[in-house]
Order: C-alpha cells, then structure tokens, then sequence
C-alpha cells in the first residue's frame, strides 16, 4: 500500500517537473553537445562537411601554440603539488610555466583570429572597468544606506530604477547623453569644465591616447591597441550606471541580515566605526561581495544588448565583446559552425574564470560557523 | 570619529546618498524633458522645452510600425511570464515538497544550466527552433513559440520557489492531507496564493529579460509581424537620422508599461531581490 502512494506521489512529481523539464533539456542541455558538433562541420544555412577542429585551429591559433599553453598549464598544475617547504623550487616552476604560457599565448594571439583576441581584450576591458567600480560605488551606497535612518525606502526604489527599466530604452538614452553633438549632455558638461567636445562613443581612440593629445604629447599608435577606446569607457559607465543600483538592495539585505549584537560587541571592546567596519561588516558581508563579484563578471563576459545597442561605426571594432562577435558571425555571416566553435571557446574562457574566482576569492570569504 | 558630531555624520550621509539619487535619476529626466522638445531645442543648448510637445509621442507611435511592435512585446511578455510561473511553480513544487528518487539529482542539474550563458546556446537553439519550424505542427520563426518558449524553463525562477517553498510549515500539507486533498489542489490552493511574492518577483525578472531580448528575437523573425519593440528602438536609433526628441518619446513608450508595473510591486520585488542574494 505505502510503496503504491509513494509511486503515485513520484508520477505525479515527474508530471509536474516535465514540462520545464523539457524546455530547459531541449534549450538549455543540449545546446552544448550540440554546438559542440555543429563547430566540428562547416555550417552556413545548412550542414556541411566533417572538419574536424579546424575551426578551433583557425580561432585559436598554431596548434605548437595551443599545446604550449596546455604543458604550461600541466606545469603550473604540478608546481602547485610541490611541497611548501621547497620554496625555491615552486617559485621556479610558477615562473618558468608563466614565461611558457605568456609566449603561448603571444603565438596563439598572433597566429589565431585576430578578431576573436581584440574581442576578448574589449571583454578584459570591460569586465575589470566595470566590476572594481561597481562593487566599490555599491558597497559605500549601501552602507551609508545602512546608517541613515529615515527615508531608506525612498532611496531604494531611486537606486533600483535604473535596473528596472528596459535597457533597452536606458541605452537609447545614453547614446544621446553621449553623442558627439556639441550639445549632448556630455559635451556640456565637459566643456563647462573646461575641455574640447569629444566623441563618445564614436571615438575608437584610447583614452590614453586622448589625454596625450590633450596635453600635447607624441605618442605611439600603440597606446590605442593596447587600452580601452573612449567609447568603451562609456559603455563602462553605463554597465556601472544600471547595476549599482541592484548591487547596493542586495548588500543592503547582506547588512541587515548581520546581527545587531556583534557590532555592540565591537562597540564594547573600544573598537571605532573603520575598525568595526574592516573587522565585523566586511567578513560578514563577504559571502554577499563574493555573490556579486562573480554574477558581475559573469554578466560582463555574457553582455550583449546594450553594447549592441551603444556600438557605433565610428568605435570601429573598440567595442566588440566576444557576444557581439559571436552573433555577427551568426546573424550577418550565416556561418553557424564558426559561430559555434567561438562561443564555446567564451563557455571555456567562463568557466575557467569561475573556477579560478572561486579558488582565488571563495578562500577568503567568511561563512561563519 | 567620536569626536565629530553626530548630525554632521547625518547630513553626509544624506547629501551623499542624495548625489547618488541624482546620478541614477538624471537619465530619466532628461529622456522626459527631450521627449517633449522641438527638433530644433534639441540642437540648441536647452535643457527644458518651452511648450510641452505631445504630438512627438503621436509621432514616435505612428513612425513605422512602432504600435504593431509594441503590442508584439506585450503579447510575447505575456505569454513568456505565464509559461515561465506556471512551469516553475510547478517544478518548484515537485523539488520542494515532493519525494521521488533522483530528487536531488534533478535540482542540482537543474541549477548546474544556470552556468551556461546564453552566447552559448543561441546558435545550437537557432538551428533546433528552424528545424521545428520545418518539421513541426507549428510555424516557430516568425512565430510566438520561438520568441516565448525556449525561455519558459528557468532555473533561477525554480531555484527562487524551492527555496520559499521549503519555508511553508509542514503542518499546512498534514492539514491538508486529512481534509483529502491530493498535491495537486495543494499546490494551487494553498501554495500558489502563499507564493504571492516570489511569484511576483519571478515575474518581473521575467518581464524585464522578456523585454529586453535584442539577440535572439532579431534572429528568429525577419519581418515586422512578430517583432518585439526593443528591436524597432533599436532600427531606430541606429538608422533614423538625428531625430533625438522622437527616440525619446519612443523610449518613454517603452518604459512606461514596466515602471507602471513596478509601481505596484516595488516591495515584493525589491525583497525577493534581497532573498536571492543570500544563501539558500
């Protein structure tokens, strides 16, 4: 009789969990085998011949180079087991396998798709433009939020509209804030400060290249290759724009969950509001920092829409994130099977990413008991 | 800082909370003042317009088919919103407060998709929703069920019930249980109505992804009769010549149906928001 119930009760639960189930089977598991098979044939429109990896090989280089960088990452991996007593010894090995994989990666770089190591420059740009900032900007929000006493509530759905509000429509904005129109808000603003109209985001030129034109300093072309266009440090800006807003409501939960009593505590053994802020608030809030920072990252290497939308002819190529790439490949070029093999040379660049956040923060934040 | 006095602290911290207000509010005046100028005080360096132009808005719905994509947009939020909460509830329900083996299996593997972005699967998904296209009973490009149903499985939507749901007192199924109600009048008797605020929240992470999909719907249609309205904004700005108090009534067209609605569930949505940040 019990064993009937319980194998009603199970049919019954895998009834209600087909239908998502199948969707996220169907548009969510399978897609990665299959793109898999799909970077494997020449794809456009229809399928084509068998090619093997050579679509791997012509995004990501030399195949010398390619094993290279995987013996250095073996080495790195077994330097990593040499005892801690034996210092000298890991040293050299970090070294030397961070010297072979520096070269790899050069060879890759200049062997490989050219488009596809800018794109994921840009990417490097953006992630670690936006990230630093946001999480900076939204933990002094968020804190200052904490302290105040009245009003919270008014402040918070301020902060959030930003978030709220299709991007769509925000990014329509900025790019009117930031046209290279005299009388664009931006131009204004900078000129009330003292400075020439710029382009914004029509300007693929670095903004170290600016600032030494500004002052009157020669340059090399390579200052534009090797740092972020101005264009790009507005999209910076508006990535910082819409998420500090959710970054701030979910640290702000972070801060109230902390139990009153440790700062009390704090308070008790004479420590002053920095020091209970580094040594009660930060530890307590570590998980949620951590939380954030990697949904950041995470979010930088996937963004698509607004940097579709803010992407100008005159930014050139400046602006082109490894998503953009992917679907230009797709949607203008009907080329499925490289499209594929890119992007899930982005999943293997994410993960990898996620992994090593996870060894190189995930250590330092505190879960309590 | 014990020497400082105490309303000094206070009115920094109002006067810094109230610059960033600014910040994050200034764009949406600006978008509101433009959207009433005249082409010509949007190249003059004014700020506010003299005359309230409403016909922009009138001008703005009527360019091209900007209603027709609007009403695609509300068409497809709607059905994606419904499909993604009920299949969810459902799922959630099962994983919850259900016992079946593999139980776990299906949970973790269900939040394992949550690291593969969306990059990834657009291709593979674009060849398997042209493949039903051609083999299956319905027409998918150019058709809702591709815009709406490759999105309705969400393993956050999932993950965000189960968690709420394993927080409703065990009693209330007993209860239930000897009154002879079966799982399924629970789940929607009386865990729908109690999974009010998730459900809301959900719906507006829904909403707003629903919204504003660009990619992927540029994909899969290629004529106006399905298209959503982040893709008429987009043809807008980047192909319309300098008409910038036209793409501001426009984007206040598009922002107005959401901000109405968050309107109403500011609350349930910022403290979900809060819930999905810490641990579960």
């Amino acid at each position: 009789m019990a064993m009937a119930l319980m194998r009603k009760e199970a049919r019954i639960a895998w009834a209600l969990l087909a239908p998502a189930l199948v969707v996220l089977g169907v548009f969510g598991v399978f897609p990665i085998g299959y793109a898999a098979f799909v970077s494997m044939h020449r794809w456009r429109i229809k399928k084509g011949d068998f090619i093997g990896f050579d679509y791997y090989l012509r995004a990501l280089g030399e195949v010398d180079f390619i094993g290279l960088l995987i013996l250095s990452v073996i080495l790195f991996l077994a330097t990593s087991l040499i005892r801690r007593r034996l210092r000298p010894y890991r040293v050299c090995g970090f070294v030397v396998a961070a010297a072979i994989g520096m070269g790899a990666f050069l060879g890759m770089a200049t062997t490989g798709d050219e488009k596809l190591f800018n794109s994921f420059l840009v990417t490097t740009f953006y992630a670690f433009g936006t990230i630093p900032i946001e999480v900076g900007v939204s933990m002094l929000l968020s804190y200052l939020l904490f302290k105040a006493t009245f009003a919270k509530g008014a402040f918070r759905i301020f902060y959030f509209l930003p978030y709220v509000t299709p991007m769509i429509a925000t990014a329509v904005v900025f790019r009117t804030l930031f046209s290279p129109n005299p009388s664009s808000i931006a131009n204004r603003i900078w000129g009330f400060l003292g400075f020439e109209n710029q382009r914004w985001l029509f300007e693929s030129r670095s903004v170290i290249a600016l600032v030494c034109e500004a002052l009157q300093v020669q340059y090399q072309p390579w200052v534009n290759d090797f740092f972020p266009s101005l264009a790009l440090v507005v999209i910076v800006l508006y990535n910082v724009w819409v998420y500090i807003g959710y970054d701030t409501v979910i640290l702000l939960a972070g801060l109230s969950a902390i139990p009153r009593h440790y700062f009390e505590a704090a308070a008790i053994d004479g420590a002053n509001a920095i020091q209970s802020f580094r040594h009660v608030t930060i530890p307590l809030i570590s998980p949620t920092l951590f939380f954030i920072t990697l949904v950041g990252f995470i979010g930088t290497f996937k963004a698509f829409n607004h940097v579709y939308i803010l992407r100008t002819a005159g930014a050139r190529d400046t602006v082109d994130v490894v998503s953009i790439l992917i679907f230009d490949r797709l949607y203008n070029y009907q080329d499925a099977g490289y499209a594929s093999c890119l992007s899930l040379i982005l999943f293997s660049v994410i993960l990898i990413f996620t992994i090593a956040q996870n060894r190189l923060l995930g250590r330092r934040v505190f879960y309590g008991e | 800082m014990e020497n400082v006095p105490r309303y000094f602290i206070t009115w920094t911290i109002y006067v810094a909370l109230f610059l960033g207000g600014i910040a994050a509010v200034f764009p949406f005046v600006w978008m509101l003042l433009v959207s009433f100028m005249t082409r010509g005080e949007t190249l003059r360096k004014v700020f506010t317009p003299a005359d309230l132009q409403w016909g922009n808005y009138l001008h703005a719905w009527r360019e091209e088919d900007f209603a027709l994509y609007f009403e695609n947009s509300l068409l497809i939020a709607l059905l994606q919103v419904v499909g993604t909460l009920l299949f969810s509830l459902m799922s959630a329900y099962a994983l919850a407060r259900m016992n079946f083996r593999g139980r776990e299996f299906i949970f973790y593997g269900i939040l394992a998709t949550l690291m593969v972005p969306e990059t990834v699967t657009m291709v593979p998904n674009f060849l398997t929703v042209s493949w039903l296209h051609k083999t299956g009973p319905v027409a998918w490009i150019n058709n809702w069920p591709s815009l709406t149903v490759p999105f309705m499985g969400s393993a956050f939507s999932i993950f965000l019930l189960r968690q709420f749901m394993r927080g409703i007192p065990s009693e209330l199924w007993d209860a239930a249980r000897i009154d002879g109600s079966g799982h399924l009048r629970f789940l929607f008797m009386i865990v729908l109505p109690l999974c009010r605020a998730p459900l809301l929240t959900v719906g507006m992470f829904t909403l707003i992804g629903s919204w504003n999909a660009l990619g992927w719907p540029l994909l899969v249609t290629n004529n106006p009769s399905w298209r959503p309205i982040s893709v008429a904004l987009q043809k807008f700005v980047t192909e319309a010549g300098p008409e910038v108090h036209l793409q501001m009534a426009g984007a206040m067209i598009a922002t107005i149906p959401i901000l109405v609605i968050y309107a109403f569930i500011q609350r349930e949505f910022t403290e979900g928001i809060s819930m999905s940040g810490l641990k579960g």
